[in-house]
């Protein structure tokens, strides 16, 4: 527990938790609300109406949980990467190693401090749509009407899960490279290019539907339409784009954790095994 | 006293239990490359043992095999009676290997914090070891923002969190202005006898200044041991007397002489210092004219500069 607590302190002292924090509530609000609100002043009064409902309180689960399977699931990759990457870097491994022995320890705690810290993100962007959609539906004069608690909670619960899938891949990445910068950019690459091209040559390359099936994109979008995303609003999400195919939820949740699985077990016998330079 | 064990001797005279580090035939290869070869390494508790060796010699790589953070390719190594890494000698070992790794965006401080929540150490033994290195008054700075001589002293600052019994220094002084080197160095003899110091190094004047036992380590093998005097060698005199071949053999005469030669136009004499007034004496009452007398002994570089040569040159 108290490494977990020392590498909290490092989390909550980097100025780079921060900065992707803000970077993703920023980009969040900006694509989730100011632009589609923007939109409403010239659009006739039914896309108007039709906007409108989507920025509303009502709406916030449908409207945040969107940007979690790729955008936020970058972000968490990011820290993922940094929470281990930074120490090749900065030789801080040696040092902390030199205080106590424990490798998997090490890894572990490391894992735990950015799993509480993604809580904080979820956290931070769900607090601050709430705030823009309650100000929007008091600009608008419309009806403040919130999700259910339960539907909240799990809208928080699986964003949560989808982010931490991701970090765990940004750990793998980072101990890999033993560095940031390449595990940032292949993770990115990964993200927003391969599983994207992936996706896109899906439909006319028949056995490439089923290993889209496999996807991260596929699985973490078919946890979120499950939870009130509408699936016609992903189709032209940009880079982070999806129009199926979907899979069953209970699927998408095993498919997920094996991946986690899967880069905690490659970056914990690598780290393991490996001299620390 | 009936059922007191004898000490186990390890084999090569020293008794196990006086052991803090004991490594045996410990090894190291990266591909084709031995960086350590078979290095059997004894440190006994209370002393400072000065680790000397050229750049690439190995002395890091055995510093971090006896850390656990490389494996030895063969061999092996015991620290404080348990196994090198494991978590029975961590925890009694502070360590500064190679530059002070910190976080550059935490403070002083914080870094410290965060080394105390992995080790244990408490938050009161932060503040003091802060103060024993003299850092207190910049502990909330950002580590980013420190002198390579404050990255040292808080690497030291670590390295005593845990209040160690064994402190290892990898090249401590590095980076640093002399003053900072004698303040680090002051440091180092202060530790003498309340804890075992492993030091390493490739400065001699440090080694010879704060070590009381030397091992020099040259393309990975321990080559000589033993005390700063004892590789330096018995001292000798250097007179110049005229006539110098009558000279030499009057005082190839005296008891107290061990051995007398002709080098550079001088006589280099093998003898106990005390005895220069006496030869002085007998050359000056049989008629010889001693232009000049001053002791003489082999510098530890000069020693260590032969020693790692012959080693290289194989």
């Amino acid at each position: 527990m108290s490494s977990v607590i020392a590498n909290l302190i490092i989390l909550r002292k980097r100025v780079s938790t921060w900065i992707l924090m803000g970077v993703w509530v920023l980009l969040g609000l900006t694509f989730a609300y100011l632009l589609p609100y923007l939109t409403l002043r010239g659009a006739d009064s039914t896309t108007a109406q039709a906007t409108l409902t989507t920025l509303l309180p009502e709406n916030l689960i449908g409207s945040v949980l969107g940007g979690f399977p790729v955008f936020g699931g970058v972000i968490a990759l990011m820290l993922g990467v940094l929470a281990i990457g930074s120490d090749y870097g900065w030789d801080t491994l040696k040092t902390t190693l030199s205080q106590r022995s424990g490798r998997l320890r090490l890894l572990t705690s490391k894992i735990t401090a950015v799993g509480l810290g993604l809580f904080v993100y979820v956290l931070a962007i769900f607090a601050t749509a709430a705030i823009a959609s309650y100000t929007i539906a008091t600009l608008e004069g419309a009806t403040a009407s919130w999700p259910s608690a339960l539907d909240l909670l799990q809208a928080f619960g699986a964003g949560w899960f989808l982010l931490v899938i991701w970090a765990f891949i940004g750990l793998g990445l980072a101990v890999l490279s033993r560095g940031t910068a390449l595990a940032i950019g292949l993770g990115v690459l990964y993200a927003l290019l391969i599983e994207s091209l992936l996706t896109a040559l899906a439909g006319q390359v028949s056995w490439l539907e089923g290993l889209v099936e496999y996807s991260l994109r596929a699985n973490a979008y078919s946890i979120v339409t499950a939870l009130g995303v509408p699936a016609t609003s992903l189709a032209d999400n940009g880079p982070g784009s999806f129009s199926g195919p979907f899979v069953d939820t209970g699927q998408a949740f095993l498919v997920l954790c094996v991946y986690a699985g899967v880069f905690f077990l490659f970056s914990t016998t690598t780290f393991l095994r490996r001299d620390i330079a | 006293m009936p059922g007191a064990a004898p000490p186990v001797d390890d084999g090569v005279g020293e008794s196990v239990e006086d052991l803090v580090i004991r490594t045996s035939d410990l090894t190291k290869r990266f591909g084709a490359i031995v960086a350590v070869n078979r290095l059997n390494l004894r440190v006994r508790r209370g002393e400072v043992y000065g680790f000397l060796g050229p750049n690439g010699a190995g002395k890091t790589t055995t510093l971090r095999m006896l850390l656990g953070l490389a494996k030895p390719t063969s061999g092996s190594a015991e620290v404080l009676g348990s196994g090198a890494g494991s978590a029975g000698s961590i925890g009694q070992i502070g360590a500064l290997i190679e530059s002070p790794g910190f976080y550059p965006s935490l403070s002083g401080r914080d870094n410290l914090r965060v080394m105390a929540k992995h080790s244990g150490a408490s938050k009161e033994r932060i503040g003091e070891v802060l103060e024993e290195v003299d850092l207190a008054g910049r502990a909330q700075d950002r580590f980013g923002d420190y002198s390579q001589g404050m990255k040292q002293r808080l690497g030291i600052a670590a390295a005593l969190l845990k209040d160690p019994e064994l402190v290892i220094l990898d090249e401590p002084t590095n980076g640093l202005d002399p003053a900072g080197m004698a303040e680090i160095r002051s440091f180092i003899r202060e530790l003498r006898g309340r804890r075992t110091v492993l030091l390493s190094s490739h400065l001699m004047h440090e080694v010879e200044q704060t070590c009381d036992r030397v091992g020099v380590i040259s393309n990975g093998s321990l080559i000589r041991e033993g005390t700063v005097d004892e590789l330096r060698g018995a001292s000798t005199l250097r007179m110049v007397a005229h006539p110098l071949q009558g000279a030499r053999q009057l005082i190839e005469t005296m008891p107290q002489v061990e051995a007398v030669e002709i080098m550079d136009g001088a006589l280099r004499v093998t003898t106990d210092s005390k005895a220069a007034a006496s030869i002085n004496k007998e050359l000056v009452n049989a008629g010889f004219a001693v232009s000049e007398l001053r002791p003489e002994r082999a510098t530890l570089e000069e020693v260590f500069l032969s020693l790692t040569r012959g080693v290289n040159s194989q």
